[in-house]
């Protein structure tokens, strides 16, 4: 979720802190030895509670291991096991799913939000509104959305019954959608209010230049809205690849009362992961085995934001 | 019917729009409303007749989600949880943030850069050493393990939030005490804290409320019913579900002690939020 909120941008940021190094005055000079006490405690956190486990998921990943006895090397066999496994393949396969379709659909309608909420009365509030879902517990907007397609009497099937006449297994037929569909009417609110803020930087005059020319809405879309909120794109791109990946209990969440993890066709990486150590009825905790597929997840987000950022990198436009 | 009313003008177009948008928000607010409601409704009454409101009245729900179910326990352990950790959290990052805002060094650039990478690290990927070391220590399915992780865990996005908003603060002030005769400590804290009041306040309702929906590593970590959290009373009622018989009216009870806090913050507070939540991607 917001958690996620810009890596993208501290390296901009960082760049600019170098630039602004003034010559050093008094203030300056003494502040620099506060640099290691301020930090350290931070530090110390960060080091043993991210660096130290993300070196350390690597090293157990090259070993079978349940947690209790002692760790058996066994090389890249669990990377080796994973290719074959078609559980993982298909986590992993509706992780990329849910990265590209249900994050270029959400782009979509919120580029298509923010067109019709710029010139609209009552624009902040509709905006809250639809933001809001942004933060409520995913399990209960999960356990809200599986009652709206519940089967007979969900909100929705209710509905389609009364207009069509019959009765369809939303739940059971399609959760992979009904889920992806949740999950764009979760994320909408937050991307719509950041692509404003991009839009809204555009001066008006461009708008009012192309309209007298006899641009049509999508000429004005393509050559103006697109171009000038690139940036912010971008970055949102690049949040929404670090966030959907940590998409959890949302899913996890659609178990519901069965006292178990959902079916495996619709998990994700993170519920792979999840699932071979804690989770489920027998819990399976083979952490090696799931440490290799973190160590893949983990690989995936930064080759994915990496190359995220090459792709999209643009000159930037003055305006 | 997008399509072919382009072809009749902005007008149509727009009109359209607006109705599809007004749509969704009256979707929004009508699923919100369908909940509060439904709490207030016996079971049979919900699956029977989803959209009227028979047997609208059910106080019932909430005592029995609140008493019965655990949710009141669970939200005693949640308000103590949220607030312990957000306050250590943003005391924590708080000095951290300064000195990597205010430094202007190499060091202090990379190590800012260096905070932020683990905004993109997946709880997920770190969670087995995590649950290896805290059992070591004997911290495992106890309030003050999950207390230290959620601490440490939400260390990087809070330390990256902190630092842009002492980047934003003018530096004039400072040279000013400086030249007064104060101490860079004493500048920090009599200073630049009270200056990024807005900045601090706005770090903690963040985390209080991400930590307040946070699931996954309570899910991990917690296994006694006496110290879950509200998500974990949520989903540990849906599970017993399967042998004492649903109970959805009791459900939605419970779905309402979670969300209700977060909608009387979010009218309170809300544009605060929303600026914390999107700063990142729009500066």
């Amino acid at each position: 979720m917001a958690v996620a909120s810009a890596t993208a941008v501290a390296g901009r940021r960082v760049r600019r802190a170098q630039a602004s190094a003034a010559p050093l005055t008094p203030l300056a000079r003494r502040r620099r030895a506060l640099f290691w006490p301020f930090i350290a405690p931070a530090l110390a956190l960060y080091l043993v509670f991210f660096v130290g486990p993300v070196l350390a998921s690597v090293w157990i990943s090259f070993h079978r291991w349940d947690g209790v006895g002692a760790l058996e090397p066994r090389g890249v066999q669990n990377y080796e096991i994973l290719l074959d496994d078609s559980t993982f393949l298909d986590s992993f396969a509706n992780t990329m799913l849910i990265l590209v379709v249900v994050g270029v659909a959400t782009f979509a309608v919120s580029f298509a939000l923010t067109m019709v909420l710029r010139e609209m009365r009552g624009r902040k509030f509709v905006r809250a509104v639809l933001f809001f879902p942004y933060i409520v517990s995913p399990v209960v907007l999960s356990v809200l959305w599986g009652f709206l397609f519940r089967s007979p009497e969900g909100l929705l099937t209710t509905l389609w019954t009364g207009v069509t006449g019959n009765t369809p297994n939303w739940l059971g037929d399609n959760l992979f959608t009904v889920i992806c569909i949740g999950l764009i009417w979760v994320n909408t609110g937050f991307f719509t209010t950041i692509i404003m803020a991009g839009v809204d930087r555009i001066p008006a005059d461009l708008y009012e230049d192309s309209a007298l020319a006899g641009a049509t809405a999508w000429q004005r879309f393509r050559h103006i809205t697109l171009p000038l909120t690139w940036d912010v794109v971008a970055t949102a791109a690049v949040i929404w690849t670090i966030s959907s990946l940590k998409i959890f209990e949302f899913i996890y969440a659609f178990g519901g009362t069965t006292n178990d993890m959902p079916t495996v066709d619709v998990w994700n990486s993170a519920l792979f992961i999840y699932g071979s150590t804690f989770g489920g009825r027998n819990p399976q905790y083979q952490f090696g085995y799931a440490s290799a597929s973190a160590v893949v997840m983990l690989l995936v987000v930064g080759v994915l934001v990496v190359l995220l950022r090459r792709v999209m990198r643009r000159a930037q436009i003055q305006f | 019917m997008r399509k072919s009313s382009s072809r009749h003008g902005h007008g149509l177009l727009h009109r359209g729009g607006v109705g599809l948008v007004w749509l969704l928000a009256v979707f929004n607010v009508g699923v919100l409303a369908w909940m509060g409601l439904a709490a207030l409704r016996d079971h049979t009454a919900i699956f029977a007749e989803p959209w009227s409101l028979s047997s609208f009245g059910e106080f019932g729900n909430f005592a029995k989600a609140w008493s019965d179910s655990g949710f009141g326990a669970a939200a005693l352990n949640t308000v103590l949880l949220v607030t312990g950790s957000a306050v250590v959290l943003v005391a924590i990052s708080a000095p951290a943030a300064y000195a990597l805002a205010r430094s202007g060094t190499r060091v202090s650039g990379a190590m800012a850069l260096f905070f932020a990478l683990g905004i993109g690290i997946p709880v997920q990927v770190i969670v087995i050493p995590l649950f290896v070391m805290l059992e070591n220590i004997g911290l495992v399915n106890s309030l003050t393990g999950l207390f230290i992780l959620y601490v440490a865990l939400s260390l990087p996005f809070t330390v990256f939030l902190l630092t842009a908003f002492f980047g934003s603060l003018p530096e004039e002030v400072e040279e000013a005490a400086a030249i007064d005769g104060a101490g860079p400590l004493r500048t920090f804290l009599q200073i630049s804290l009270p200056l990024a009041r807005g900045g601090l306040i706005t770090a903690l309702i963040l985390n209080a409320i991400g930590l307040w929906n946070e699931t996954f590593i309570a899910l991990v970590f917690v296994q006694d019913t006496e110290l879950q959290t509200l998500p974990l009373a949520l989903l540990g009622f849906m599970q017993t579900q399967q042998y004492s018989g649903a109970d959805y009216g009791a459900l939605f009870a419970g779905v309402c002690i979670l969300v209700l806090p977060m909608l009387a913050l979010y009218v309170w507070l809300g544009r605060r939020i929303v600026e914390g939540m999107t700063l990142g991607a729009v500066k």
